[in-house]
């Protein structure tokens, strides 16, 4: 390993704890802000006012504020998101259950968005200045312009309802019951249900590793030891396709670190039109159903999922890339 | 047969505003064996011949005409395929920027091995086993095949690429430029290595360069370019004897020559034609000082002087008495060109009394053991980016004292410290210790009121005069601005003053630059511009920082001589910071030579030139290529490479790569030894310890 | 860090041809100018956006009814009128007109776009500005503050700051200002870091011109551009949220946008019922004005960075 690069880690590390902490800061304070008694939605009206307070009191919310803080960080550390409001069970429960189902979606698409994208805007960068590559940018930016929900819209009205062809939301057809992620997995059903929501997603999330490899691409092309390998009597294909690509893959890499990340949290779309049993759309309906430990849960889960990717891609990116971390930079000797 | 026949070749770079006839209608031979230069100033174009060669052009790029026979073979009309397999089996070209022609995600010995593999018909194993053969051709240490191109410093990379040129044994080695962007040292160094393949590959070679002095030292051949045209074709010998164009005498002209110093340098004014619409006559006419009518009307066509010399001028049978009034620098002032600026006397050396007389014991400027460190990394800052905290002695310790008047300057490689001396000087930085006394007032202790006066009474001149000004900014603007902050209020009076700066630097008539945008103007006109800026406030001290680094050799002349007699009419005490001594030797009374963040050496500028002192000194001024081909090089003895300023040696900074280092260099800093008058060296050497036991002689050929 | 890939692509602009002599405001408005003039496609995305603008201005004139009006024929609401020539895209569930729904719901996309990229782009440019030209710890302080921003999952919290206070898209747009102004200023804080390097900001500084004359004069112009380019960028990105935020139920239900008729229709079971005349227009009209955002930016793109555009 190069001289430097674990420093690098582990100081981008300590620096994403420390995001992670602000951020879960900022969530305790911004869940404070919630309309009425934090437990409005828990009291039934039947309660009597001793049964109130002790509830209150089991909840900890008689304490002091920073008390209350403390408790809060003290119990995130150890996992325990509190109890949901609406289904009166461990916060973790819940989101465990409904996470692997986000993941299915999340990286499925990933990977279809970015093979599309690489190969794509390698193909866009070879048609450099035609108009091939012009509709394709613009087609591009078409797809990642349209809402996702609309475009999910459509398909639902075209596939689900008008043809018939594929379910229209969830996970699994009335009556089915997958009795393990196995299962899940194994069952044709299933993948039935994500063919639409994955279509979908990855086609909006396509876009960006398309354009920016395009992009790296033409950037590449245009350095010196392109046309160093021009004149030692490489093929254009090959400069095209091994040392160009190869070198404008390196950012791209890291950019599916970030995606990975920001999709989790931005899926909440498209769970909500497909219905599909997930963290976002629990994060929705929480909200919405003023669930306040189910949301701070699913909202921090998603939270620490982007700041690790964030992490990693960084990593990732030293890892690959020779030139950081490297404390031997070139000196004019 | 000759190896390489290039019989009219014609490219066209097609552009928004038209064609560009980039090589127009060339055509020269090349036998096997022969060391041939191509030389031309930038824009000439000698890159677009040598990539049309091998047909590698930019997009925009085509060839129109022409044949260029390879062993026979019309190389233009090969197909694509056959023409990719001749490139660096049998013509290998190196491009021009080199220091970035590796992939920088991929280990070099990677990349050479590739060549082996996928060009040459190699195995793994075969190709490790060459690519360790060719490091060692090159003088490169093998354990460097392991390492990724940014590990490599600038003269490393430019050998890495000439051993990856050489991996499929070419017939032609083609390079463009190939020292451009490297220190002096590091340039004889890979002048010597080229010059050693000659010898033991009997390699053919074309190199292109500005320089004629690389032509004197490493071919035995000559072809002129200029404007897309070949000029003059001869053999080395008689181009620097008897050359016979004028463009070749003005070059001659032009140039530094350490060894034998000129007293004037020749600026050959004005700049190449634009070649969208290149001019119906002989396209050198407007610089050249023997131009006549015919000159303009017709196209003077390549002509024989006799077997092997060649020569497109109309005045060709009067070439000797040409060549005698080329040697006076007056003449330079008879071209077209000349006349369009209004050249005034301000072309030519003072006298050297004159300048003299203006020293008195009045030192206006004072630095006393002033260092400038910088932290990296460190702090939570440094373990965010991945940095070891390391301290940089960018300058350690420096001393020395400046007269009114006087000129000084500062020589060494990059990396050496003298640019962040000079910032200091202007306070762009602050140093770390030391005091530096501006006529009599301490740099520290400027608050806001006098520091505005100091700010008009010193000025920095910048090396880059592409990005020295604002692109936004008219000339006027740019020039306006420092008068603007400095609380000139009248439009009018501020006009006058710009119009009179812009006069004194030769841009006349100045009202026809005030409107123009830097992109407008040429690279020597841009750099008389910033020199205007500088002296729009009338400053009392200059730092110039390798003022005419950037541009061609032929308008270099022009603002050195400018400058210079600017300094003596305006009682100016100048700084100059080059690399390039002879540039030094020709402006400034007293050297400075630096040597990783120290002073090493002192003097008045010919005692430095002609009886340097130091060893790093000696290296220096031996590395320095002679534009003269019956003057060799001399050997260097010194090691490659500057170690980093990192840490504080206990002795002498230069002992790991000194030739005569002694006991004593190990463990104690050498003292400042005085020489005679001014001249003073850092050197144990002329000190109480000369007597100190040797170190082992290193190789000449150690590497870093 | 993580945003080098964008970053490394920024700080290619050293190229400033395109920009000529003026004050800060000519000089911003000509290259404004170039940019439309330039490239067909910015030129396109601006036309759009114009066109939208017009409709969202004489919303009151163009439209036949209001967003709200209910439809009634012999005292029954006139619900999921088919399109006919009284009602251009037929009627909602509840009897209302389509058409002039997606004419008064352009007034809240434009009015999101515009003050979202407008706060996006002026707290961008001021924290990289600082950070870059300061540098040291105030640096180190704003960037860590950007690393937060992009560690806050987007869309819930929006979603969240919307549900806990009044639904308003004046919410919407001030979440989207705190977070948004991130990618700006990391790139715009690279880019003043190339440029206070370059030899004429230090020519202005040894001429003894103050912090301030820098900043604004010499390196606030070769920003600028960067600054409209991620400015016209938010404009979509804003519209986008707006809509999302919206077809999720949290938006001001006495405002009628694009994202809520869309929410209406998916709640109406417009979808089984293949009223494409209800669900096609308003997702059509939010990606025809996203997309004249992402034009615009391509344009300034291509001026910032001719290296794409060559050949």
């Amino acid at each position: 390993m190069r001289r430097g690069i674990w420093i690098y880690i582990g100081g981008r590390l300590l620096q994403s704890l420390l995001v992670l902490w602000i951020i879960t800061t900022i969530l305790f304070f911004l869940f404070r802000q919630a309309p009425g008694s934090p437990l409005a939605a828990y009291i039934d009206t039947t309660f009597t006012e001793e049964q109130q307070q002790a509830l209150i009191a089991r909840f900890g919310l008689d304490k002091p504020m920073h008390i209350q803080y403390l408790t809060y960080l003290g119990n995130l550390i150890q996992g325990d998101f509190g109890d949901s409001f609406r289904y009166r069970a461990p916060v973790t429960e819940q989101i465990m259950d409904v996470l692997p189902n986000t993941l299915y979606l999340t990286l499925t698409s990933l990977f279809i968005a970015y093979i599309i994208g690489v190969v794509g805007g390698v193909f866009l960068a070879s048609r450099r200045g035609t108009t091939v590559e012009k509709g394709g940018i613009i087609f591009t930016l078409m797809t990642r312009a349209a809402p996702q929900f609309w475009v999910g819209m459509i398909l639902l009205a075209i596939f689900a309802f008008e043809l018939r062809w594929l379910p229209s939301s969830g996970t699994s057809s009335p009556g089915v019951i997958y009795r393990s992620e196995i299962q899940k997995l194994t069952s044709i059903d299933f993948w039935e249900h994500m063919l639409l929501p994955t279509f979908t997603l990855a086609l909006f999330l396509h876009g960006l590793p398309l354009l920016l490899m395009r992009s790296n691409m033409l950037e590449v092309l245009d350095q010196d030891y392109i046309t160093m390998g021009r004149l030692a009597g490489y093929s254009e294909r090959f400069l095209m396709l091994r040392v160009a690509a190869r070198n404008a893959l390196l950012p791209i890499v890291t950019a599916l670190a970030l995606g990975i990340g920001y999709s989790i949290g931005g899926n909440v779309i498209i769970e909500n039109v497909f219905a599909w049993p997930g963290l976002g759309r629990m994060l929705v309906s929480a909200v919405a159903g003023s669930d306040y430990p189910l949301a701070q849960g699913a909202f921090f889960i998603i939270a620490v999922i982007i700041v690790l990717l964030n992490f990693l891609a960084d990593v990732l990116y030293s890892v690959l890339d020779p030139r950081v971390g490297s404390s031997s930079q070139a000196q004019g000797v | 047969m000759a190896l390489l026949e290039i019989r009219n070749l014609s490219v066209n770079y097609r552009t928004q505003r038209g064609t560009v006839h980039a090589v127009d209608n060339v055509s020269f031979d090349l036998d096997s064996g022969q060391h041939l230069g191509v030389i031309g100033e930038s824009g000439c174009g000698k890159s677009t011949l040598m990539r049309a060669l091998v047909r590698v052009l930019p997009r925009n790029g085509d060839i129109v005409r022409g044949e260029v026979y390879f062993k026979g073979r019309n190389l233009l009309e090969l197909s694509e395929d056959e023409m990719r397999d001749l490139r660096w089996s049998e013509i290998a070209t190196i491009p021009q920027a080199s220091m970035d022609s590796l992939n920088p995600v991929q280990k070099v010995g990677k990349q050479l091995e590739d060549i082996l593999i996928r060009r040459g018909r190699h195995d793994r194993a075969t190709a490790k086993r060459r690519a360790v053969d060719l490091f060692e051709l090159v003088g490169l240490d093998v354990e460097r095949l392991g390492h990724y191109p940014h590990e490599y410093s600038g003269g490393m990379k430019q050998r890495a690429v000439i051993a990856m040129a050489l991996a499929l044994n070419p017939s032609l080695l083609i390079s463009d430029e190939p020292l451009t962007a490297l220190d002096v040292i590091v340039q004889h160094q890979v002048l010597e290595v080229l010059k050693q393949l000659e010898e033991e590959l009997n390699l053919t070679i074309m190199l292109a360069t500005h320089d004629i002095s690389v032509i004197a030292q490493a071919c035995d051949s000559v072809v002129v370019m200029y404007a897309g045209r070949l000029v003059e074709q001869t053999d080395a010998k008689t181009f620097f004897s008897e050359p016979a164009h004028p463009y070749s005498l003005g070059l001659q002209q032009a140039f530094p020559n350490l060894v034998q110093p000129k007293d004037i340098l020749v600026s050959i004014n004005g700049y190449p034609p634009d070649l969208h619409t290149p001019p119906t006559g002989c396209r050198f006419a407007q610089r050249c000082p023997f131009a006549q009518e015919a000159c303009y009307q017709s196209d003077p066509v390549l002509t024989s002087i006799r077997d092997g010399h060649l020569s497109a001028c109309l005045r060709i049978g009067e070439m000797d008495t040409l060549r005698d009034a080329a040697r006076q620098p007056h003449t330079w002032l008879q071209t077209e060109a000349s006349r369009l600026v209004q050249q005034n006397t301000h072309n030519g050396k003072q006298e050297p009394d004159a300048v003299a007389t203006q020293h008195d014991d009045d030192t206006i400027l004072r630095v006393n053991q002033v260092s400038k460190y910088y932290q990296i990394g460190g702090g939570i800052a440094g373990l965010i980016r991945g940095q070891k905290r390391q301290t940089v002695y960018a300058v350690n310790n420096i001393s020395f004292e400046l007269k009114r008047g006087e000129s000084l300057g500062l020589a060494g490689e990059s990396g050496c410290g003298k640019s962040t001396t000079g910032k200091m000087l202007v306070k762009l930085l602050e140093a770390t210790h030391g005091e530096i006394t501006f006529d009599g007032i301490d740099l520290r202790t400027l608050h806001a009121k006098n520091q505005l006066e100091f700010r008009r009474r010193v000025q920095l001149m910048f090396q880059n005069p592409f990005e020295a000004l604002n692109a936004r900014f008219t000339i006027y603007r740019s020039l306006a601005e420092p008068l603007i902050i400095h609380g000139w209020k009248r439009d009018e009076e501020r006009l006058e003053r710009i119009i009179e700066t812009l006069e004194r630097v030769n841009l006349r008539p100045a009202e026809a630059f005030l409107d123009k945008l830097p992109h407008q103007l040429s690279g020597g006109q841009l750099q008389r511009v910033v020199l205007a800026r500088a002296l729009v406030l009338r400053p009392d001290l200059i730092v110039a920082d390798e003022p005419v680094s950037m541009l061609d050799v032929s308008v270099r002349a022009g603002i050195l001589n400018t400058m210079k007699a600017l300094a003596a009419e305006m009682g100016l005490t100048t700084i100059y910071i080059s690399h390039d001594l002879s540039l030094l030797q020709y402006t400034c009374d007293r050297i400075a030579i630096m040597y990783l963040g120290q002073i090493v050496e002192i003097g008045p500028a010919d005692e430095i030139i002609n009886n340097p002192k130091h060893p790093y000194t000696q290296a220096l001024i031996a590395a320095v290529p002679v534009p003269d081909p019956k003057i060799p090089s001399p050997p260097l003895r010194i090691r490659r490479g500057v170690p980093r300023p990192t840490e504080i040696v206990q002795g002498c900074p230069f002992v790991e790569r000194c030739p005569e280092a002694m006991e004593a260099c190990r463990h104690i800093a050498p003292p400042n030894v005085q020489i005679a008058g001014q001249h003073a060296t850092r050197c144990h050497l002329y000190g109480e310890h000369a007597d100190s036991p040797k170190l082992a002689p290193i190789a000449a050929e150690a590497i870093s | 860090m993580q945003h080098e890939i964008k970053v490394n692509e920024i700080t290619g602009i050293t190229d400033a041809k395109v920009l000529s002599g003026g004050s800060l405001l000519t000089n911003f408005l000509r290259t404004n100018a170039e940019v439309f003039k330039r490239d067909r496609l910015a030129l396109t995305g601006l036309i759009i956006l114009v066109f939208f603008a017009l409709i969202a201005i004489f919303a009151p004139v163009i439209a036949p009814r209001g967003p709200f009006e209910v439809i009634e024929a012999d005292g029954f609401w006139l619900s999921n009128e088919k399109p006919s020539t009284d009602y251009l895209l037929g009627t909602t569930n509840l009897g209302r007109d389509i058409f002039s729904q997606l004419i008064y719901g352009s007034r809240v996309a434009l009015l999101v776009g515009f003050s979202a990229a407008l706060a996006v782009a002026v707290i961008g440019t001021i924290v990289g500005l600082i950070a870059g030209f300061y540098g040291g710890w105030v640096d180190t302080i704003l960037m860590r503050l950007a690393d937060v921003a992009f560690g806050i999952p987007f869309l819930p919290f929006i979603i969240v700051l919307v549900a806990f206070l009044t639904p308003s898209i004046w919410i919407i747009v001030l979440a989207m200002a705190m977070l948004l102004w991130r990618d700006t200023s990391r790139v715009i804080r690279s880019q003043v870091l190339v440029v206070k390097e370059q030899a004429f900001v230090s020519a202005g500084k040894v001429s003894g011109a103050s912090n301030l004359r820098i900043i604004f004069l010499y390196i606030a112009p070769s920003i600028l551009p960067l600054s409209a380019l991620y400015g016209s960028l938010a404009i979509g990105w804003a519209i986008l949220t707006e809509a999302s935020v919206s077809f999720l139920g949290f938006s001001d239900p006495d405002v009628v946008s694009w994202g809520f008729m869309l929410q209406d229709a998916f709640n109406s079971q417009a979808l089984s019922r293949g009223a494409y005349y209800w669900i096609i227009p308003p997702g059509l009209a939010i990606m025809l004005t996203v997309m004249s955002g992402f034009f615009i930016s391509r344009g300034y793109e291509e001026v910032l960075f001719p290296r794409l555009r060559k050949h």
